[in-house]
């Protein structure tokens, strides 16, 4: 069942993380540390992954026990999961997560089976594929649009929105004037900018 | 750990599959996909979800990359369910089970000991028992829901075209215009501001960081090496 199932396209990852330790830690838990020690919003290496719309990372520790009468399963290596939601294809969408993050992704995937085999773009998308979950159903409530279009929406509803508050009630020439300077501004059609950056979240 | 990124939750689900109903499950939604062409088992009627998947996952699919790693060994195949939407985490499981209970009971009804998603009570302890916290969230627009997204699109789409439109319109025809555009697009017109929630959350990731810090620095001397 192939991934390309609409816009945006899913990816869902699970690197086996080596068993052992450092002499200190688990590797598990060095990644899990590492993880939660990265910087949020505008700051996340993943804000300068381009079209990343929406990702996580965690450490898949063990599968659940329902109760009786289950049977007990116990994972035998501990998993990194990335689940990503993402525009356009895997291989461009991998190769720009390389060019723009290479050194967090090595730090990410430090402590996974067979990672230290990955030194370039090209075996960086080798390892992913090797680790990717075929998504069973997916569903997209949001736009496939590329991550810049969505940018500039956002940032355009929110200044117009703000115009037209502000602009209640005024003359026709001065509305008309009012209007050409907001469009001159915020470029309606420019996506370069201005315009909100990845992971933004003050105004 | 933090499963707020902004506006955004995201929730991981994983559930124990019999193996026989994983097969069973797969044909089903293949079936209800290309045969039926139903994809989202009522799931459009949730707006303020972003994008949810669910992967079912048999024991031999884990990923092995060495003969040196372990093979799975599973009673069970496996069933991921991730999701991104807004609001709480009460307000999303309640409003699975009030909207959609039966298209999410068709999903994971063969899951082992799944309640069934109504009463609410033994759903909530399902998901609640069977759920996986975030290590690291990302939110490319944390101060944006799902339906501002849309909302936005639709609104950039309406302004270009209002825009080339109203170019040689003198400034009563464009008034006039104006208004119009305002009337018809007024389901897309509001401003955009962070919720309480999102500062609460970005703090207490600030702060377990700093004790994370400070706790390590207790453990290593001067040199880096473990004191214990």
């Amino acid at each position: 069942m192939a991934n390309l199932i609409s816009e945006p396209t899913p990816l869902t990852v699970l690197s086996p993380i080596k068993n052992g330790d450092d002499g200190s830690q688990t590797f598990a838990s060095l990644t899990r540390k590492y993880l939660q020690s990265l910087d949020i919003h505008e700051k996340s290496p993943m804000a300068k992954v381009p079209n990343t719309f929406l990702c996580r990372f965690f450490v898949l520790n063990d599968v659940f026990f329902e109760g009786s009468p289950g049977k007990v399963d116990h994972l035998k290596s501990k998993y990194l999961v990335f689940c990503c939601n993402f525009h356009g294809d895997l291989n461009t969408y991998l190769r720009e997560f390389w060019q723009n993050a290479q050194q967090e992704a090595q730090k990410i995937w430090r402590h996974c089976v067979a990672f230290e085999q990955v030194h370039d773009a090209e075996s960086f998308i080798d390892y992913i594929k090797k680790c990717e979950l075929n998504t069973t159903i997916y569903f997209n409530g949001s736009t496939g649009l590329p991550l810049d279009e969505q940018l500039k929406a956002l940032y355009l509803k929110q200044e117009f929105s703000q115009f037209a508050c502000e602009k209640q009630g005024l003359s026709a020439e001065a509305l008309f004037e009012a209007f050409q300077k907001f469009v001159e501004r915020t470029r309606p059609a420019d996506l370069t900018g201005p315009t909100w950056k990845p992971g933004q979240n003050t105004l | 750990m933090s499963n707020i990124a902004g506006k955004s939750y995201a929730m991981t689900v994983i559930t124990p599959i019999p193996k026989i109903w994983a097969w069973v499950n797969l044909l089903k939604f293949w079936y209800s996909k290309n045969i039926r062409k139903k994809k989202s088992f009522g799931l459009q009627t949730l707006s303020l979800i972003h994008y949810a998947r669910w992967i079912i996952i048999r024991p031999s699919q884990f990923p092995r990359l060495s003969s040196n790693q372990p093979k799975e060994d599973l009673h069970y195949a496996y069933m991921l369910f991730f999701s991104n939407f807004n609001g709480s985490w009460s307000q999303y499981v309640d409003s699975f089970h009030m909207a959609i209970p039966k298209g999410l009971d068709r999903i994971w009804k063969h899951n082992f000991k799944y309640p069934k998603s109504v009463p609410l009570q033994p759903f909530h302890r399902y998901i609640l028992h069977n759920q996986i916290w975030t290590d690291h969230y990302y939110n490319a627009y944390p101060l944006a829901s799902s339906n501002d997204v849309k909302a936005a699109i639709a609104l950039r789409a309406a302004l270009l075209e209002f825009i080339k439109q109203s170019e040689n319109m003198s400034p009563e025809e464009f008034q006039k215009a104006y208004k119009a555009f305002l009337f018809y697009n007024q389901q897309h017109i509001a401003k955009m501001h962070s919720a309480p929630v999102i500062n609460l959350a970005d703090q207490a990731k600030v702060e377990r960081v700093r004790l994370i810090e400070s706790y390590e620095k207790t453990l290593r001397d001067e040199h880096g090496k473990p004191n214990f």
